[in-house]
């Protein structure tokens, strides 16, 4: 069937960016300590949970140790990515008519935020949560108390910006999944062959306003003994100028594999595995224009 | 086609899965399709069944059967999707990769195309996240979609990656549906085949033909349609299908009989069809790489 054919609008429910990308972790403090590395600050504990808000430029992430939360991940000896929240036009709109198309509604258990953000079952273990961003108001302001003597407003080292969640699928998966994405966020396929970044496979879906990816990586040919789940492995981070985000990445000991085909390149870099399952792809990609970012 | 393509329903035989499986086993077979009631039926609960099906060591082809989901609406089409929900949380939970979803005999069901459509999609996408296929078969007594051409149309309209048709050939040979509508099919979308007979002619109507699946079906080649069902297995074999073959008789003698018996006629079944149509048993020529 012809894209042109599909009775899906072309941004269905408003998606505008990632509002925030949630990690659980047992090890909250070595994770924070990371994230600092990694140019994310502290900048608000929540009210009642072990839950921290690190922020970067555009960019939040919420490190999530409460023992309810972990105790739900499977891979809960390393850090997971737990969730990505999504800032949409309605909140409650989008969250219904994800269900109405055969979403599964999020589980009932201790979600970070007390605020009520409706969310779905994304792969694996993780929740698609769907936000809304109101003049003067964030979701932040009502779970998170700021912590002291922060900056509320980190600046992004060197332009670092939200790219994309990299997802491992199982064999013949990948259809399945783009069938998932298109149909309940709007996200659509790039054509095959269209990569960004040092390791070009798979498959890639852009969201309705292009500013962020998934990419979809099937067990490479003959890997069967490889265990491979379906999770989000990693994340990716635009870069307008790859190998400035390196340096200044580096300098603050961030250490990048350095071998073919993935050696720092002005397409992209990956950094190590840190605590067991963490790392960072850097791919290159033009700063989102501020306006882009806080439209409403 | 080979000994490995086939497997067994549970359905068939009687007594308890441990001994269900262990008689499949003993035949020879690889895989079983699970029925979920065979599983929830267990007197230490589906938890014990799941674990039996794991040390039998037989691969499971898929679990069965989702009834009457397509063209509900209200409270009645909520009620059916927490249905759906609980069959394939208990699919994914066996390690079963597909869920047969049957068409609906619903009086309360709308025969609207577009409903349908939405209804098997939404079903689909209910199973992404499980990582589940869905195979849609047309019952022959179905209340609108009968047969095969029917659920097929559904299913192209549909159009998702993970929900495809199953053929039942009872359903076809109840029916005498031409084999030409197999030619329609895109060979990709056979999910699942389901193989039985009976030994009378097809029956008039929609309740004889559910009277007769349910109580009265045999093996392929103990039959009645011989000749029409090995021209359908050749047909199913020649558009290419390589997915799993499984033997859905429902028969009220079987289920009286001990289990290596039936298991054995299921044998023998398998052994007429590849004496009959013998295809994929031939060796396949392996492309010399380089």
């Amino acid at each position: 069937m012809d894209q042109e054919n599909l009775p899906v609008p072309s941004n269905p429910l408003g998606l505008q960016a990632v509002e925030f990308i949630e990690y659980t972790t047992r090890e909250p403090l070595a994770l924070g300590a990371l994230l600092q590395q990694f140019g994310f600050m502290p900048v608000a504990r929540h009210r009642s949970r072990e839950v921290m808000l690190y922020r970067q430029g555009p960019m939040n992430i919420i490190v999530d140790a409460d023992p309810a939360s972990v105790r739900e991940s499977t891979r809960a000896d390393a850090p997971a990515i737990a969730a990505v929240a999504f800032r949409v036009r309605d909140a409650a709109f989008a969250h219904r008519r994800a269900l109405e198309l055969g979403a599964w509604d999020m589980p009932t258990r201790a979600a970070a935020m007390e605020l009520n953000i409706p969310g779905i079952h994304g792969v694996g273990d993780s929740l698609i949560y769907f936000v809304e961003r109101h003049e003067g108001l964030t979701i932040y302001d009502v779970d998170f108390i700021p912590i002291a003597a922060s900056d509320p407003a980190p600046p992004a080292l060197a332009g670092l910006h939200w790219f994309g969640l990299v997802q491992a699928v199982q064999s013949d998966r990948a259809a399945d999944w783009i069938d998932f994405y298109r149909t309940l966020l709007g996200f659509e396929p790039l054509r095959r062959g269209q990569y960004f970044g040092v390791l070009p496979k798979g498959t890639l879906l852009a969201s309705p306003d292009g500013g962020f990816y998934f990419q979809l990586v099937e067990p490479p040919p003959g890997a069967d003994f490889v265990e491979w789940n379906e999770t989000l492995l990693r994340v990716g981070l635009g870069a307008p100028d790859v190998m400035a985000a390196v340096r200044a990445l580096q300098a603050r000991g961030i250490v990048f594999v350095d071998r073919e085909p993935v050696r720092p390149s002005d397409k992209g870099a990956l950094t190590q595995i840190y605590l067991g399952g963490f790392c960072v792809e850097l791919v290159v990609s033009a700063t989102p224009t501020p306006a882009l970012r806080v439209a409403s | 086609m080979k000994l490995e393509d086939f497997g067994m329903d549970t359905i068939t035989l009687a007594g308890p899965i441990e001994a269900k499986l262990e008689a499949m086993r003993e035949a020879g077979f690889t895989q079983v399709m699970l029925s979920a009631r065979d599983l929830v039926d267990h007197p230490n609960g589906e938890k014990a069944a799941i674990e039996a099906v794991r040390r039998s060591g037989l691969r499971v082809t898929g679990l069965q059967v989702l009834r009457d989901f397509e063209g509900l609406s209200g409270p009645l089409h909520s009620y059916k999707v927490d249905v759906a929900k609980s069959m394939l949380q208990l699919a994914r939970d066996v390690g079963a990769p597909l869920v047969l979803a049957c068409s609906s005999t619903s009086a309360h069901a709308t025969g609207n195309f577009d409903a349908q459509v939405a209804d098997l999609r939404k079903l689909a996408m209910l199973a992404v996240p499980m990582g589940l296929r869905i195979a849609y078969e047309a019952l022959s007594w179905g209340r609108v979609v009968d047969d095969l051409a029917a659920a097929w149309a559904r299913v192209q309209a549909a159009d998702r990656s993970n929900l495809g048709v199953a053929i039942d050939s009872f359903h076809m040979l109840a029916r005498e549906t031409p084999l030409g509508v197999l030619e329609e099919l895109n060979p990709e979308k056979l999910f699942f085949v389901q193989l039985s007979d009976f030994m009378w002619s097809a029956p008039a109507t929609p309740e004889e033909r559910r009277e007769t699946a349910r109580h009265a079906r045999v093996f392929p080649g103990e039959g009645a349609h011989s000749d029409t069902l090995s021209d359908m297995i050749r047909a199913i074999d020649a558009l290419g299908y390589e997915g799993d073959i499984s033997f859905e008789v429902f028969n009220d003698d079987y289920v009286q009989m001990p289990l290596p018996v039936v298991a054995q006629r299921a044998r023998r079944s398998v052994q007429w069809i590849t004496d009959h149509v013998s295809r994929r048993s031939l060796p396949v020529r392996r492309r010399v790489a380089g």
